[in-house]
């Protein structure tokens, strides 16, 4: 039930951006307006907040294994092809570079008995710059703290990264009901996982 | 009808766009104090938005048409902010003036992200005749038709700038001008010098300059050059008139980090050149 309002919910949000789009933004390859970009950061600022519950769930210990992957399943989708997770830590500036897949499938299998995964509540958005082929691309800043803990729940190791997500931004059109629609279309791509230094 | 359609798609959006931002608390358990998190600089993007004063400390973006946007009396507060401040190599009044200069009421000066007079240094690890080796990429941003793009624009390489030495010619060495009646025969001379002393550079026209990225592009294709990692990036800005800029991340404790002046200097003419052949030398 609560997938089906969920998938409902994304539907219904996604044709009423189409709508409004199609009402003040008929054209395409236009330059955003502030009012537009707005709307557009609220949108993107939804899938890494979807981005963010899902790596919550697939780092729970408890989420069943048939539940992770159905979950890592949602998170891809949030990806476009291609898009890659860079990893460095404090002790190391160096880059490790992993497919996003591969990134979850290392976070369902870490090896603590539990997993606690909460996030800081501030959000950056940077402005939405436009790239050669047309779409636009912005980088979305978040604050993940990490703790993995034994069975008598003593905390084994703990970090706090800063997550820098990439969004595209792309105008595409849809048929509905005989009547071509354009909407923004918001992907996922490259995330910059760097562990801070706090205090 | 078609007004009844209106006010049910005015009443749905409204439910529509306020429902993401209830939803958005329920993402699981919000850690309190993040005011560090706050005061850093968290993106490249906010250290300009910070230096021009277009969001207030949370970070929401001022309305340009505000009079708080680019508030030049209130850019003083931020620019001074946006300082190492660990970093005692920078005095006090140098910083001032240059603070001075930027919020000069008759003549304020912006940073502007296409306004161009600033590029990226990137370390980077290659692997080279076996062994990872550190090689520095300098990107600029460059304007195309549509949008813009990153672009490599010069490159350092310890073991390039060993092999092709500086760009300077001994002129004790030359081809004399009569070589061609001799169909060139008097090359062999040059290419048959020991290995420690061929120096062929004496023989190319003169103002010849190493083009880096050519011997870049040729190591890559020939698969001599593998990418590894990036293991730093730094910004060199030259845009304020007189001055210049390094801005690098701070990943550190307390409120002075993420992206911030790293290093502030008086420019002149004759030094603007000096100072792009230390940066792009990295420091050699």
């Amino acid at each position: 039930m609560k997938n089906i309002n969920k998938t409902l919910f994304s539907f219904l949000f996604i044709f009423a951006f189409m709508a409004v789009d199609s009402s003040t933004f008929a054209q395409t390859n236009a330059d955003l307006s502030p009012t537009r970009k707005r709307a557009i950061d609220s949108l993107a600022l939804e899938k890494v907040k979807d981005l963010s519950r899902y790596i919550s769930i697939i780092g729970n210990k408890s989420t069943q294994y048939s539940e992770a992957m159905r979950v890592i399943d949602r998170a891809m989708e949030l990806f476009s092809d291609g898009a890659e997770m860079g990893v460095s830590s404090t002790s190391s500036k160096a880059i490790r570079y992993y497919g996003v897949r591969k990134y979850f499938d290392r976070l369902m299998a870490l090896n603590y008995d539990q997993v606690e995964i909460d996030w800081f509540n501030i959000q950056y958005i940077s402005d939405l710059e436009k790239q050669p082929d047309g779409r636009y691309v912005g980088v979305i800043t978040i604050f993940q703290r990490f703790q993995g803990k034994n069975a008598d729940g003593l905390v084994q190791y703990s970090d706090v990264t800063k997550k820098d997500i990439t969004v595209y931004v792309e105008r595409k059109k849809t048929i509905i009901a005989g009547r071509e629609i354009g909407f923004w279309d918001v992907m996922l791509g490259d995330v910059r996982v760097s562990e801070t230094r706090r205090n | 009808m078609i007004a009844l359609k209106h006010i049910f798609l005015t009443s749905f959006l409204a439910w529509v766009f306020l429902l993401p931002f209830s939803v958005s608390a329920q993402i699981g358990n919000y850690l309190g104090d993040e005011s560090d998190l706050y005061a850093a600089t968290k993106q490249m993007n906010q250290f300009f938005r910070r230096f021009n004063h277009e969001e207030d400390k949370l970070g929401n973006k001022f309305d340009p048409s505000s009079k708080e946007f680019r508030n030049n009396s209130d850019r003083k507060g931020y620019i001074n902010i946006l300082f190492d401040g660990q970093n005692k190599a920078i005095p006090q009044n140098v910083k001032s003036d240059f603070v001075n200069q930027v919020t000069n009421p008759a003549k304020p000066t912006f940073l502007e992200f296409h306004g161009g007079n600033w590029f990226a240094e990137v370390t980077t690890r290659f692997v080279y005749e076996g062994r990872e080796r550190d090689l520095t990429l300098f990107m600029k941003l460059q304007e195309e038709k549509v949008g813009s793009k990153w672009v490599i624009s010069n490159v350092f390489f310890a073991p390039f700038s060993k092999a092709m030495g500086k760009d300077t010619q001994d002129p004790s060495k030359f081809l004399h001008p009569l070589s061609h009646e001799l169909e060139f025969m008097n090359l062999r001379k040059i290419f048959d010098e020991p290995q420690e002393l061929k120096e062929v550079k004496n023989y190319v026209e003169a103002n010849h300059k190493t083009d880096y990225i050519s011997l870049f592009l040729y190591e890559v294709a020939r698969n001599t050059l593998q990418f590894r990692t990036v293991t730093n990036v730094k910004f060199h800005f030259f845009q304020v008139d007189n001055w210049y800029l390094e801005v690098s991340r701070f990943n550190r404790g307390g409120y002075n980090n993420g992206w911030l002046i790293s290093n502030l200097a008086r420019l002149t003419p004759d030094n603007k050149d000096v100072l792009l052949n230390y940066i792009y030398s990295n420091g050699n």
